[in-house]
């Protein structure tokens, strides 16, 4: 039985157990052409640094701000595939239903900067969006949609969601087909409505679903990539865009600082640990079991 | 009688320490036939490179047929993502077999891990590179070796500049407009503000419908602080050291956060620029490229680098037309010139500690300082004039002349390179490397003559154009606009001490990287500010963001580093002067 599960216990020690090895950066004065071995060994003094003024531990908390906001309001949203599959699944024309969903999942296949490009070409100052405005007499100075610091979350949401619906709901409407018919029939012969049939039978059958891809949502909740942000940002939308894993990239990568880099990174992993323990003391006592 | 076992220990130590019988343990020559050699294909890991890839064409050619080698030009500026790949490739202990890298922090760094080769064996036999032989000695001080060769090395005197006919920095107008408006006085940087806006108001467009703006910014190259807002500063003979604006004279040296400063004058002058609608509104999201082809159609009327809005707009048919970007002098101004750098500039070339050959690399590096090699190879925004025979040939009185191809291939904008010298387009195989080994003011000591062929008198008679006729008369007829700068005190020239900034400590760094994120992102702000307020506050936040960042211990360093950038040119000066 054992032999069965070595392949995968591998695999989690050579992905997941040795890249912590890297951690030891945090603790020296990393300089790539010399190696670790032949860098200076300095202890706690990146860790000292983070929080050294007040300065920073105000920039490290907008950081966080702007992580958990984004990563809350994601959740937020995470209501709306259902709904939307929902509605896709009560359209009766089989083709105006393929057409929709295909034109939904389609976002998803695009990269973050070829989506920044439409944005660009779209909401830039000379963009699509701008000129319009401009030539229908509308506005005399374009709009800043791209470079400026106001609802820079929201908009962010709305590219996340304009990629995303559609791929998200299509798990739901998976789970749909595998809802027993039975359900339905009996609800009808009670006398059910379309709209009662959906809010009584296709959402609460939908729900185990939904909590379980929520429950991974919120583990996740540190790592909302930065992709998207790091196509987005520039020097005005910048407080309020950087999250975790861009600021760890903006100092690490882009201003060479891979010491303090890994030091803070390795600050995810200890707040990752902490939301896995409060779920899981939620989880144990709503539920009466705990999850590790 | 104990004296000659111990003699023979050592030196089979040292046969040991040496490895195999391959390499050398004494000087080796590299004055050898090298294209009958094995063909090899060599990395040339080239911070300045703006090519990555084999490099072909001419220029390939010419190594292929001299080395038997091929140059695989590795580019991080290509790359993108700052300095991802040089430690990408450092920390795999192998960045290149040539490495053209920054003296300093990355030299010291490269030599103190092992990935440079000490190239001593060969330097004795190194006659091309020997003549700059004190600049050598200076690079290599302290690093028992030669582990690097300086660039853009020179024997002109440190305190002469070693720009010539253009200088590195000045206020460039639209000249065409600039007339139209009738040639009005600028007396301080600020004056500029009225001038612009009467010339962008009388040329709303371009002939062909596009929309002008007199400043066009961009954000790729900022650095320690927004880039576009220091050039200004440089107007006034400052230039940066870290957060440092130093002048050239060493009489004054500013913080660039402080109100008072040249860098957040230049801030309040954009501000102003943009609350006129001077300002490119599309500066806040592009690139250099896209700025530069905005250049290159007409849509930007005012350059702070002759190599931006000359190189981009003075073509010969926009010149014919009387139409180009010519220095407007400011009447206070007092031009930032970089002096000729007796020990080298910035750049280094330095072989691999993994190279295959390594002799024929020192000989290559050898050649590079050639004549032959200077001409084959100099970066062709210096002027360089390309190899004898296909571009130019000596005249009836030695002086060099442009051929019929040269004068196609460089001054009208291109031509095909005939077959015999690898075919292409004459672009395209240009010297990737992109490193000028000679200042191309220098002279060559084939013709007579500077290795640029901006100097010979051959070009200087060809190039007179409407544009260039009327800028000439109305200055009085100088013979450059160097020239100009230079007879009417305008410029003022930081003596070549080929200073080296001792590395940041970690910790220097890390702040700095922190700190100049915020400037960055406050100086844009500031640019683009609604108000007068909104300007000032974003300036206050700025400052007191940074000064909690830790700017205080930066700031020390980089005085100290100015001052001491100061104390050489001084002792350069007084030393080559």
């Amino acid at each position: 039985m054992f032999l069965v599960v070595l392949p995968f216990l591998v695999l989690v020690l050579v992905f997941s157990y040795l890249p912590l090895a890297g951690w030891a950066t945090a603790f020296f004065d990393y300089k790539p052409a010399l190696g670790l071995s032949g860098s200076e060994f300095v202890g706690l003094q990146w860790f000292r640094m983070l929080v050294s003024s007040p300065t920073q531990l105000q920039q490290i908390g907008q950081v966080m701000a702007n992580t958990l906001a984004m990563s809350f309001l994601g959740i937020a949203t995470s209501l709306l595939p259902v709904f939307f599959a929902m509605l896709l699944n009560e359209i009766r024309a089989p083709w105006f239903k393929n057409a929709v969903q295909t034109l939904t999942t389609l976002p998803n296949f695009i990269s973050w900067v070829l989506v920044y490009m439409i944005a660009f070409s779209m909401f830039s100052t000379s963009g699509l969006v701008n000129s319009v405005l401009n030539d229908w007499g509308l506005i005399t100075t374009p709009i800043k949609f791209l470079d400026t610091g106001e609802h820079v979350w929201l908009t962010m949401l709305l590219w996340s969601l304009w990629k995303g619906l559609g791929w998200g709901a299509i798990m739901y409407l998976a789970a749909i087909t595998s809802i027993d018919p039975a359900l339905y029939e009996s609800a009808r012969i009670d006398g059910a409505g379309r709209f009662q049939l959906m809010r009584y039978i296709t959402f609460p059958q939908l729900m185990p679903t939904y909590v379980v891809l929520l429950v991974l949502s919120i583990a996740n909740m540190l790592n909302n990539g930065m992709e998207q942000y790091y196509v987005f940002q520039n020097a005005f939308n910048k407080e309020h865009i950087q999250v975790l894993d861009l600021y760890v990239y903006n100092i690490g990568i882009t201003g060479n600082s891979l010491s303090m880099a890994t030091a803070l990174g390795m600050l995810k992993s200890v707040i990752s640990v902490l939301l896995l323990v409060t779920a899981n003391a939620i989880a144990k006592r709503a539920r009466g079991t705990s999850i590790i | 009688m104990v004296v000659v076992p111990l003699l023979g220990a050592l030196s089979l130590a040292a046969c040991t320490a040496a490895g195999s019988d391959d390499d050398p343990s004494g000087p080796v020559s590299i004055d050898q036939d090298w294209s009958e050699a094995d063909p090899i294909t060599v990395d040339v890991y080239d911070g300045l490179a703006n090519y990555m890839g084999i490099q072909g064409g001419w220029f390939g050619k010419i190594v292929k047929d001299k080395f038997n080698m091929e140059l695989n030009i590795i580019a991080p500026n290509v790359a993108g993502g700052g300095d991802t790949l040089y430690n990408t490739r450092v920390s795999g202990g192998e960045l290149g077999d040539l490495v053209v890298v920054d003296k300093g922090r990355q030299m010291d760094e490269l030599v103190e891990g092992g990935l440079l080769l000490d190239a001593s064996d060969y330097y004795g036999s190194m006659t091309n590179v020997s003549p700059f032989d004190t600049a050598v000695q200076h690079l290599n001080e302290g690093k028992e070796g030669v582990y690097g060769f300086p660039t853009s090395v020179s024997s002109l005197k440190p305190t002469e500049s070693s720009e010539g006919i253009d200088p590195t920095f000045g206020p460039y107008l639209r000249w065409d407009l600039y007339a139209d408006a009738g040639y009005p006085e600028i007396g301080t940087l600020e004056d500029l503000l009225p001038i612009l806006k009467t010339m962008q108001d009388a040329h709303p467009q371009t002939d062909d419908g596009k929309p002008v703006h007199a400043i066009s910014l961009f954000k790729d190259w900022d650095g320690n602080m927004m880039v576009t807002a220091k050039q200004p500063a440089t107007l006034y003979g400052y230039d940066e050291m870290g957060f440092v604006l130093a002048k050239a004279d060493g009489s004054d040296y500013q913080s660039i956060v402080d109100p008072d400063s040249q860098y957040v004058r230049s801030l309040k002058f954009y501000f102003d620029a943009n609350q006129l609608g001077l300002v490119d509104p599309e500066s806040t999201t592009q690139n250099y490229d896209t700025m530069f082809a905005k250049y290159q159609a007409g849509q930007v009327l005012l350059s702070w680098w002759p190599w931006l809005g000359q190189s981009a707009y003075n073509t010969e048919q926009n010149m014919a037309d009387g139409k180009g970007f010519e220095l407007a002098p400011l009447q206070d101004q007092k031009v930032f010139s970089y002096g000729a750098e007796v020990y080298g500039g910035k750049q280094i070339i330095g072989i691999g500690s993994g190279a295959e050959d390594p002799a024929r690399l020192a000989a290559f590096v050898d050649w590079l300082y050639s004549p032959e090699g200077i001409l084959a190879s100099a970066s062709e925004t210096q002027g360089a004039a390309g190899p004898e025979g296909l571009t130019w040939e000596k005249g009836e009185d030695g002086a060099p002349v442009f051929t019929d191809f040269g004068t196609k291939a460089i001054l009208e904008g291109g031509a095909d390179v005939p077959a015999e010298w690898g075919g292409g387009a004459y672009k395209d195989g240009v010297s990737a490397l992109n490193v000028s080994t000679v200042l191309p003011i220098d002279e060559n000591p084939d013709t007579g003559y500077p290795y640029s062929y901006k100097y010979w008198p051959s070009y200087q008679e060809t190039t007179s154009n409407p544009l260039t006729d009327d800028w000439t008369s109305h200055m009085g007829d100088p013979a450059s606009t160097m020239d100009y700068l230079q007879q009417n005190d305008q410029v003022v020239v930081a003596p070549g001490a080929s200073f080296t900034t001792p590395t940041d400590s970690s910790e220097i760094e890390a702040i700095r990287s922190q700190v100049k994120a915020t400037i960055i992102e406050h100086s844009w702000k500031m640019v683009f500010a609604k108000d007068d307020a909104e300007f000032d506050a974003l300036l206050a936040q700025m400052q007191s963001t940074v000064d909690g960042l830790g700017y205080a211990t930066v700031l020390e360093f980089d005085m100290a580093n100015a001052k001491a950038q100061n104390d050489a040119r001084v002792a350069v000066a007084k030393e080559f002067g």
